[in-house]
């Protein structure tokens, strides 16, 4: 183990400082393998601690998968299996591209308020940093976080099945503030969101939205966003569906109808089973899912686990998580982690004695509208066989009894 | 059902509170720069399902094809079928979803500004309104070789399936929200 480290660049800063030669490094490592009483830092590695923004261990290997046929379309799915408590480091956070990742310069970056307002007015980041700024932590989800589901039991692991949510602090400036900055007419009902990527991803947002909770965020998780995160700014409309949280924001118009675009009638619309198309189903309604133990992993034999997930709802706030460990015979109230806060990922865990025999687990949520997450056979009764779009249903784990999970229906 | 119900009545009396919130004064900062009418205009490119925003120009099926085939056959397949190997998104982002399109402005304003996806923005106005008229003849919306549009006939054209979208209660939107869309 330790003879990996003499091949590290931290050895080459030592050597270069002229305080160590190889053989000294070299006996150190043979004295290591003997005792444990040696220190885990040997000679040469790392003291002067004067990284400008640090990795992670190399040990750690968990990142997003990514999906892409082009190049440009496509995104990265965060790794929920080795989640812990309910924030979502950005760099694994998930992200979804139309037509690819912009490099914007922030300096010259511009945001254009126009249409039924008293004034059009252009920002600069500057402007926009200069107003009161608010911070919320905020679950995104896209729409299409499990669409892969709805035919059957596809993914291998939960980061398959559910990796498209995430959670972050996000910080910025409240719509509210900035379109009465402006003055908005009384018959404005909707605004257009439109981003700076190749695609000018467009979306409608209704004004009741905008004035109620929305925000443009130029951090998140206490700094400024990632690049795939919209940086320099990002619309964030708290539990709407992760595709109007407009990424690279440069426009906002206020009118008094939705625009229809493209994408919010193709994708994001909801087919019926009656051939109707639901249109408008932005919020992203209640969900959990248990991270751990889940598929893909396996339980070393009888005894002791922590069942640990997630609950979100995109209506407001988690009220309870329910897990049954009997096929959804009988459930138990999970144990919320503070803090428990409205559209935000609520971590919950439930001690559990597997007593070694075949089982499936499950969990299920309900909000503080009183909407509990539903069933498949109730989601199919709602959308019909091909509304893959907005699958919150609940998801099954069997454990079998050499301890495999498996990802299954029933 | 019923918790539905009970949910859009609290949406609507949010609703109701917020409306008020429209023209409540708020001390002014002063931030940002007032811009005219044609600086908003070289910002402003998005077309309204009423026409509005639709440039000048004209395109016939004839010119669609020929754009068609150098410019997006490639990704959509020669049939509008899409092609596997291109990504999910060609496989539906053809026929599919044309057929499922309520309003033709919506078209015209997705291929001008984001298509091709390797070069969007490029397509001329005439070349965007070629590609509409080829669409919506190739997938059976308007049966007419010959049609040609432009702003005026493009913003009438009545797509079959407008009345098929809906309002779905459990969208958890008030019919107040949602009405004259």
């Amino acid at each position: 183990m330790k003879t990996d480290l003499i091949n590290k660049p931290t050895r080459r800063h030592f050597m270069q400082a002229g305080v160590a030669s190889s053989a000294a490094l070299l006996s150190s490592t043979a004295l290591a393998q003997e005792t444990t009483l040696i220190p885990s830092r040997g000679p040469g590695d790392t003291i002067d601690g004067s990284v400008t923004y640090a990795s992670r261990s190399p040990f750690v290997k968990d990142g997003k998968m990514r999906g892409s046929a082009n190049g440009l379309s496509g995104g990265g799915i965060t790794p929920l299996q080795n989640s812990q408590g309910m924030v979502t480091p950005s760099g694994l956070h998930f992200e979804v591209h139309h037509s690819g990742v912009p490099e914007i310069d922030p300096s010259e970056h511009k945001l254009l308020i126009h249409g039924l307002v008293g004034d059009d007015k252009i920002f600069t980041m500057e402007d926009l940093m200069r107003f009161p700024s608010v911070s919320h932590f905020h679950f995104l989800e896209c729409a299409g976080n499990g669409m892969g589901e709805w035919m059957g039991p596809r993914g291998q692991t939960v980061q398959q099945t559910h990796g498209l949510t995430s959670c972050s602090q996000w910080t910025g400036v409240s719509l509210k503030v900035l379109l009465n900055e402006l003055g908005v007419r009384g018959d404005a009902k909707w605004l257009l969101a439109e981003g700076d990527d190749g695609a000018r991803m467009t979306r409608s947002i209704p004004m009741w939205k905008a004035m109620d909770d929305a925000y443009l965020a130029y951090a998140q998780n206490g700094e400024f966003l990632r690049p795939e995160q919209g940086f320099p700014l990002r619309l964030i409309v708290p539990g709407f569906e992760g595709n109007m949280n407009v990424k690279w924001i440069r426009r906002l118009e206020v009118g008094d109808k939705p625009w229809w675009t493209h994408h919010e009638v193709t994708e994001y619309a909801d087919p019926r089973p009656d051939d109707k198309i639901r249109a408008y189903s932005f919020v992203m309604e209640a969900r959990s899912v248990i991270t751990s133990p889940s598929a893909g992993m396996k339980l070393n034999g009888p005894g002791f686990y922590e069942i640990s997930g997630l609950g979100w709802s995109g209506a407001g706030t988690v009220s309870k998580v329910e897990v049954s460990t009997d096929g959804g015979n009988t459930w138990q109230n999970a144990n919320l982690q503070a803090p428990v806060l409205p559209k935000c990922h609520t971590r919950f865990t439930m001690p559990w004695n597997w007593d070694g025999k075949e089982t499936t687990i499950m969990s299920r949520t309900t909000d503080d509208t009183g909407y509990t997450q539903p069933t498949y056979d109730q989601m199919y009764k709602l959308q019909g066989p091909i509304g893959m779009m907005h699958n919150n249903a609940i998801q099954n784990w069997h454990i079998a009894q050499d301890g495999e999970i498996t990802n299954v229906r029933s | 059902m019923s918790v539905h119900k009970i949910t859009l009545i609290a949406a609507l009396g949010a609703t109701l509170a917020f409306g008020t919130l429209y023209a409540s004064a708020q001390e002014k900062y002063g931030f940002g720069r007032s811009v005219d009418a044609d600086e908003v205009a070289r910002y402003d490119g998005d077309i309204h399902t009423d026409g509005t925003g639709l440039p000048a120009g004209s395109g016939n099926v004839a010119l669609g094809a020929e754009i068609f085939e150098i410019q997006c056959a490639l990704c959509h397949g020669e049939n509008l079928e899409g092609v596997r190997a291109m990504g999910a998104g060609s496989m539906h982002e053809g026929r599919r979803d044309i057929e499922l399109l309520p309003y033709a402005t919506s078209l015209f304003d997705f291929i001008r500004r984001a298509m091709p996806l390797t070069d969007p923005g490029t397509l001329s106005n005439d070349e965007a309104y070629g590609l509409v008229a080829f669409l919506l003849n190739e997938t059976g919306v308007v049966d007419d070789a010959n049609l040609t549009l432009d702003a005026a006939s493009l913003a009438a054209i009545k797509m079959p399936n407008r009345p098929n979208f809906i309002i779905d209660p459990a969208s958890r939107f008030t019919a107040e929200d949602l009405k004259d869309n």
